[in-house]
């Protein structure tokens, strides 16, 4: 065993795990062995025999370059599982390790140059580019985006055009470019280009490599070195009210907008289509570490999000010993990768490397640092990539700008024809350009449906043709956002998820279905998807095997954490206020129970349409049975034929909600009790109005109370009127201290309540043709004491706005004669 | 299209001139670009409003992407009648100084608030989880 072949990737933790064992004596001496500790190689993949016919070299170079983990990783490519991995047996050999760090010449040609191209890696790719492709052409048939391809169908084939003519002359003659580019397949481009975030993953997921291929034909910098654009000096004339947005100091992207006087929202003066090609030929070339490529190759398959590729070990995003003059590009680089993964969601770290790859040396007259901006201007401009477009063409910040090539590309402006837009964010720039599609597609449609708000809109409608940023947000994406609003309003009962809602639009209906003019205007009812409720039965986790009840508490499940134990406490050791107070809170507990049984009662009505034949009945049962149990709880459960006092029902009246609650049930109760009610309500009358001066909601019983009248038989009426005047009285008792009656008299309820209640008697004296009434000598001497009474009041006490019904004039008529008729014309005002 | 009738959505309201209203107490008009569910905003060529009394300044900020949870309320603007308006358009300058002076005014009678609540010995009420303004 050697001890010096100690495992050279244990050094640089953050490279990760693939530690490759020493070639100990398990197995056959290496090929690689005689590289020896030189090359800092004393292991590698093929201790595991046969598979290092190729390897030494690459081994070679990838250890000099310090790429341990990148020869790991082009192991771990080779042993599907990192379990073949031979692993490490000896703890110390970083030390080692740092000893061969100084050997390693970290500028080589072959880490950075163009030797850092690794057939191997290609071929690798290309094989798993077909896998991949082999699924995605089955899948782009089915793409949802299949319109947006459409959209974008027609330039991005002419784009495809140019690109090949383009690749031909460039001057890269990087071998990896050149065969990138002849791999390219037709059919790539048409490809979810318009793919973003709003799509599914499964979208997202083919973006990988035909926009790659893309990105091959990377021209020379040189060529775009072009001067300073003409449109800019359009761009002076800006807006004035555009001001420029706050400097940036610095900037957390490649190649962060150039500060300049226009901000970046500015709408492009011309958009084009040749533009488009013109930005995918612009890509500079970034100097990128060919060591990365390997690092990325490997976790190809897996996908990882650049973000999580920073917490991975092995992520070549994090730091790596570069040289500081390096370390900038690499900074940015992973910055912009992070941003465009965080957006994308979806980057395979692959697909950077082979863009980076690709750009890799053959640019040794261009400093690289100038480049970097442009590493986002390589890939297409479509979905996945849009946060590198977001590179400007200058580099923000560099610790040695050298002298020359700046101006070039600080001036630099890809396309002569397009002014100020490299800068903007791809998807920007992309949606500048198909404005004018979708403008003339989509406009009508989206601001047509401005319509309801009328035809002063027509100008505004101008207007918005005219806004170039219009449809910023894709019909798509707000058919995403709307999903996302129906899918919130989907619900199991809506009934009881959106009372309001649905009673609101069945008053509607009412409304226009009453009015019947014809065809008006429909109101469009939002259908709502009713899904159907499940029911989800728990049960408890169970461990088999356990000795006794493990106790698994969940949300379905919680634990019992308190033992709550009610106590009663002892009538005699309460207050005075403490009894009032439980009483009162009784009765508020009454009445919730009350009012949900209301609910429930008046519910039934719905619940019988849309019940079975069947349940009917018992519906209709159960309807009775809650009303009986609403009027027991109104009236207090006396087991007694007589309902001796009505306290139970005087408490309930003194709280607002009980006399709304009391409203409400009326109409649902049977004739006598409703009749029950009534009376109970005249004869307490004065303490109720006494009670009701704050809240003052007695009025709102008068409408039911009137529907009871209606149906009330004569006798009844009679003794309501005695409740309510309180008379006969004693004939002790001096006529002027009729308080009850006064009281009555100067409410403005108790004075509606007896109007309504004689105006009842009148009907029905009126009606009958007056057999019964006449042998009722108690109404005829209750009016007759009544009209006294009225009279006797000082027409200052009346409330006012009280209209008496209109037959109450015949009905006093029969009683007095015709002055005091007119008396009391003028004092009731009627 | 209407997208959901009986409901209130933003999506109507892209691309339209808005005023909304935040949780500290700003104003900003702007166009309506971009929502989401939330009701997070993106708002173009903004500008940010101070009102002052009768007087009002603006300073225009760009492109403003607001969280959905501070806004208090949003309301298109008529094109039209955006003009016809009582108040009174000044500097930035100007109106930023009117804030000062108001904002000074606030905190002394607030001050003097405070101050005669203590020698009553009553505690001063506060609003510890309210909006800012």
């Amino acid at each position: 065993m050697q001890k010096k072949a100690a495992c050279p990737f244990k050094r640089r933790p953050q490279w990760g795990a693939a530690c490759l064992k020493p070639s100990s004596g398990r197995s056959s001496p290496c090929a690689c062995a005689p590289h020896g500790r030189a090359e800092g190689v004393t292991s590698c993949a093929c201790a595991r025999g046969g598979a290092c016919a190729a390897g030494p070299e690459r081994a070679a170079r990838s250890l000099r370059a310090g790429g341990a983990a990148a020869a790991a990783a082009a192991a771990m490519f080779r042993y599907p599982s990192l379990e073949e991995c031979p692993l490490d047996e000896e703890e110390d050999g970083f030390q080692a390790l740092g000893e061969e760090d100084e050997d390693i010449d970290q500028f080589n040609d072959d880490t950075f140059g163009a030797g850092a191209v690794d057939d191997d890696w290609q071929e690798a790719h290309e094989r798993l580019a077909e896998l991949e492709e082999k699924p995605m052409g089955s899948r782009q048939q089915a793409a949802p985006s299949s319109e947006d391809a459409e959209l974008l169908g027609e330039p991005e084939d002419a784009l495809a055009e140019r690109l090949t003519r383009l690749v031909i002359e460039s001057e890269l003659e990087d071998p990896a470019i050149m065969r990138a580019v002849h791999t390219r397949g037709p059919g790539a481009q048409t490809m979810a280009l318009n793919t973003s975030i709003w799509d599914g993953p499964s979208v997202l997921q083919r973006i990988r490599t035909p926009l790659l291929t893309q990105e091959m034909p990377s021209v020379s910098v040189l060529d775009y070195a072009l001067p300073q654009r003409p449109p800019q000096a359009r761009e002076e004339e800006r807006d004035p009210s555009e001001r420029a947005l706050p400097r940036r100091s610095s900037s957390p992207i490649i190649g962060s907008p150039p500060v300049r006087a226009v901000p970046i929202g500015t709408p492009p003066k011309q958009a084009a289509m040749p533009n488009f090609n013109q930005q995918i030929l612009c890509p500079k070339p970034v100097h990128i570490r060919a060591t990365m490529q390997q690092r990325y190759s490997a976790p190809y398959g897996e996908r990882m999000s650049p973000n999580q590729l920073c917490n991975v070990p092995n992520s070549s995003l994090l730091g790596h010993p570069f040289p500081t003059s390096v370390s900038p590009v690499l900074t940015h680089l992973q910055r912009a990768q992070l941003l465009g993964g965080a957006q994308a969601g979806r980057i395979s770290p692959s697909q950077f490397a082979r863009v980076s790859g690709l750009v890799g040396s053959p640019l040794p007259s261009v400093n690289p640092k100038l480049l970097q901006g442009r590493v986002g201007q390589m890939m297409a401009p479509t979905g996945g990539f849009r946060a590198f477009f977001g590179a400007g063409p200058a580099p923000p910040s560099q610790p040695q700008p050298p002298p020359g090539p700046v101006p070039h590309l600080q001036g630099l402006r890809p396309q002569p024809f397009r002014p100020d837009t490299t800068h903007l964010h791809p998807q920007h720039r992309r949606l500048l350009h198909q404005r004018q599609q979708q403008n003339r597609n989509q406009h009508r449609g989206l601001n047509g449906s401005v319509g309801d708000r009328g035809g002063h809109r027509g100008s505004h409608q101008e207007q918005a043709r005219k806004d170039p940023y219009a449809n910023l947000m894709l019909q798509r994406e707000k058919d995403w956002v709307s999903k996302i609003q129906m899918m919130q309003l989907q619900s199991t009962d809506p009934y009881l998820d959106d009372y309001y809602y649905q009673n609101y639009f069945q008053k509607l209906e009412k409304l226009s279905a009453a009015e019947e003019d014809g065809p008006k205007k429909e109101r469009t009812k939002l259908i709502t998807p009713q899904v159907a409720k499940l029911e989800h039965t728990y049960k408890p986790v169970q461990f088999e095997g356990s000795l006794g009840k493990l106790t698994v508490s969940s949300v379905n499940n919680p634990r019992k954490m308190i033992d709550a134990v009610v106590t009663s406490r002892g009538e005699d050791d309460e207050t005075k206020e403490k009894q009032v107070r439980d009483k009162r809170r009784q009765t508020l507990v009454t009445i919730e129970k009350t009012y949900s049984l209301l609910l429930d009662v008046e519910d039934y009505e719905r619940r019988y349409l849309l019940s079975l034949e069947g349940e009917r009945p018992a519906l209709m049962g159960e309807r009775k049975q809650k009303i009986c149990n609403m009027y027991d709880n109104l009236r207090g459960k006396a087991p007694g034929q007589e309902r001796p006092s009505d306290d139970h029902f005087m408490q309930i009246m003194c709280i607002r909600k009980g006399k709304r609650l009391v409203a409400r049930i009326l109409p649902f109760l049977s004739p006598e009790q409703a009749a029950d009610v009534l009376l109970a309500t005249a004869r307490n009358l004065p303490f109720l109005i006494k009670k009701d001066a704050q809240d003052e909601v007695l009025p709102c019983l008068l409408r039911p109370f009137s529907h009871v009248l209606y149906h009330l038989p004569l006798g009844t009426v009679t003794s309501l009127v005695q409740q309510l005047t309180n008379l006969p009285q004693s004939a002790a008792a001096p006529a002027t201290t009729n308080l009850h009656l006064a009281t009555v008299l100067q409410n403005k309820f108790g004075l509606s309540l007896l109007y309504l209640v004689l105006s009842r008697g009148e009907e029905l004296q009126s009606m009958d043709g007056g057999t019964e009434l006449m042998q009722d000598n108690q109404w005829t001497e209750l009016m007759l004491l009544a009209t006294r009474e009225l009279l006797r009041v000082p027409p200052t006490a009346l409330p006012k706005p009280v209209p008496p019904p209109s037959n109450l004039l015949s009905l006093f008529s029969r009683y007095v004669d015709q002055q005091k008729l007119n008396l009391l014309q003028t004092k009731l005002q009627m | 299209m209407n997208y959901m009738p009986g409901t209130a959505s933003l999506i109507q309201d892209i691309d339209k001139k808005h005023l909304v209203l935040l949780r500290d107490g700003r104003t900003l008009i702007g166009f309506l670009r971009s929502i989401d569910q939330f009701a997070n905003l993106v708002l173009h060529q903004t500008v940010e409003r101070i009102h002052v009394g009768k007087k009002y300044g603006d300073i225009p900020r760009g492109i403003f992407v607001v969280r959905g949870e501070n806004v208090v309320l949003l309301g298109e603007i008529d094109l039209e009648k955006e003009s016809d308006t009582l108040l009174q358009q000044v500097s930035i300058e100007e109106i930023l100084e009117e804030q000062r002076v108001e904002l000074q005014a606030k905190q002394e009678s607030e001050k003097l608030k405070v101050q005669a609540l203590k020698e009553r010995g009553l505690a001063v009420p506060r609003a510890d989880t309210l909006d800012e303004y």
